[in-house]
């Protein structure tokens, strides 16, 4: 079967391929680019993990083949950081990184890359959404263990960040505090996030009665 | 997994793309790619050629003329989503586009692409019945218009020739007294309906002159239920009115038991969602009647939820 050429530009960089028509975008960018950040989740089009910014939209890459985006401009999470919102918070990032960063937007962060650029799609076309419009915005996207409710605060973290309020604190500590120290002594680790570990309700009793 | 290799062939005019499927030895056309995509990495399509639509720009369009809403071939589902013209007059296709997939499907996904899919579980057949629209099929002959009525055949089979392409959806105008509706059940966002039901009215002096209803993922296609149809024609819309055909449309349906629901939970699901988009759709047809005054009667199961599984 004969090949196609293609021209991709991702991240702003144009890169000329040489495809089977067969080939899914997902796997021309992280394949033939290298571009790993893309991820691969599901076989079915379900998972949103290879949501790509594509001509201004969110597109799942594994549900388009390469030759399709032939001539189109993609953003992958590589790119967030060259965007020219990027360093408008307290980081050199994206105010969407930084939202997921700060407000403890993902676990494993496997999801994390279509999430942000579906919230790219949405805070490109609506600069201040309400909950409910990040919510939908974000509905192709699965996430097998955040939970969705940090993942909107990050999105809204962002939206404040971008439209010159301030963000709400973060509950992460950064820095030295991060690191439990007291664990090594065998006793109880403290991290000294005001509202973390020193906070816990010690009369807490789990319903349900004794456990063993 | 990946796709068996193709050739991959992008006309730029739909002349072109009919001389393509009458030269070529059984090319699949691509349009969204949001249902072919998925077959063809499961190898449950096999085609060695592919026409990809994507280049005929000028299928790009939603526009009313000559006494019709025209959804034109590369038409997406957020285009719907997005137009003033739908969001006017057209409730059950704005109604429908938002519970479609979700944002990223929705922009690569085609209306047409979903007719031709002709998934008995998919939403745009059933609102294209309620509209007693037509699907515009080009071909080696010219041009053909099929009715909705008679374009779906079995699960993924239609009127559609092997030589045929979609280049257009339509349906008749709506006028100021018209109102339609979409009501739909899934399980969670994204998901695909467990039921749907389409309803359009058109009343003249008060009385419902034309109407007809349409179901999603209870038979082996989207279904027109015409028994419902008779039912308010010639009638005063009302609550109890509603709620016959509801029961009509529930009667009509031949859902299948599965890890959603019973057989029995969907058909009382066709009946509640019925008479709501009945409600909804006469709202949108009278200038100012509430739609309180068509009451849904939502919780009641009247005997449908006993049958039992
Ligand atoms: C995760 C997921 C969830 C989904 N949920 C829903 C849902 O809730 N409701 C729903 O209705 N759909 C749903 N879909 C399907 C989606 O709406 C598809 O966009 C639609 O079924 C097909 O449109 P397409 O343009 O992507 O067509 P394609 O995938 O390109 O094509 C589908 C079929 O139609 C044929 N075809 C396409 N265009 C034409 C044409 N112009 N003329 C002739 N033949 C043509 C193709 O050859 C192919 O056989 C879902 C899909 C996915 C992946
Ligand atoms: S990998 Fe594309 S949606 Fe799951
Ligand atoms: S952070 Fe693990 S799946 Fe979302």
């Amino acid at each position: 079967m004969t090949k196609k050429e293609i021209s991709l530009t991702i991240n702003g960089t144009e890169h000329e391929l040489e495809v089977e028509p067969r080939k899914l975008l997902v796997h021309a960018i992280r394949e033939d680019l290298d571009l790993t950040g893309t991820h691969i989740g599901c076989d079915t089009g379900n998972c949103g993990a290879c949501t790509v910014y594509m001509d201004g939209q969110a597109v799942k890459s594994c549900l388009t083949f390469a030759v399709q985006a032939d001539g189109s401009e993609i953003t992958t999470v590589e790119g967030m950081e060259d965007h020219p919102d990027a360093g408008m918070g307290e980081s050199d990032l994206h105010p969407i990184q930084e939202g997921f960063r700060e407000m403890h937007g993902l676990q494993c962060g496997y999801c994390t890359p279509g999430m942000i650029m579906s919230a790219r799609a949405l805070l490109e076309e609506n600069p201040d959404p309400t909950e409910e419009e990040i919510r939908e915005s974000i509905s192709g996207n699965l996430c097998r263990c955040t939970g969705y409710q940090n993942i909107v605060k990050a999105i809204q973290y962002a939206a404040d960040v971008m439209n010159g309020r301030e963000p709400p604190e973060s509950p992460v500590e950064h820095g030295e505090a991060a690191e439990p120290e007291a664990a090594s002594d065998g006793g109880t680790p403290m991290c000294e996030a005001d509202d973390c570990c020193m906070d816990v309700d010690t009369d807490f009793e789990p319903p349900g009665g004794d456990h063993k | 997994m990946k796709a068996a290799n193709f050739e991959h062939h992008e006309p730029e005019t739909i002349e072109e793309a009919v001389s393509l499927l009458e030269s070529l030895d059984e090319p699949t056309i691509l349009a969204g790619g949001q249902s072919l995509i998925p077959m063809l990495r499961f190898r449950l399509a096999r085609p060695d050629t592919v026409i990809d639509l994507n280049g005929l720009t000028e299928l790009e369009y939603i526009r009313e003329d000559d006494g019709h809403l025209k959804i034109g071939a590369l038409a997406r589902h957020v285009d719907v989503e997005e137009s003033a013209i739908i969001d006017r007059n057209y409730g059950s296709f704005a109604d429908a586009a938002p519970l479609i997939a979700d944002p990223q499907i929705r922009n690569q996904g085609t209306v047409a692409g979903s007719i031709a899919q002709s998934d008995p579980k998919g939403d745009w057949g059933t609102v294209l019945l309620a509209h007693d629209g037509e699907v515009v099929a080009q071909g080696p002959d010219g041009e053909r218009t099929i009715p909705a009525k008679d374009f779906f055949l079995l699960p993924y089979d239609n009127m559609l020739g092997e030589d045929e392409l979609i280049t257009e959806i339509r349906v008749p105008e709506s006028g100021s007294n018209e109102g339609s509706a979409y009501h739909k059940l899934k399980r969670k966002v994204g998901d695909y309906a467990m039921a749907g039901s389409a309803a359009r009215v058109r009343l003249d002096g008060g009385v419902i002159e034309d109407a007809d209803v349409a179901l999603t993922a209870v038979d082996i296609t989207n279904i027109a239920v015409d028994e419902a149809a008779e039912e308010l024609e010639g009638e005063r819309p009302s609550a109890d009115l509603f709620r016959e055909a509801g029961k009509i449309a529930a009667e009509q349906s031949n859902p299948e038991s599965d890890e959603h629901g019973s057989a029995a939970y969907k058909r009382n699901m066709v009946r509640v969602l019925t008479q709501r988009a009945l409600a909804d759709a006469t709202e949108r047809a009278t200038q100012d009647g509430p739609a309180a005054d068509f009451g849904t009667d939502q919780l009641t199961p009247e005997g449908m939820a006993a049958e039992g599984d």
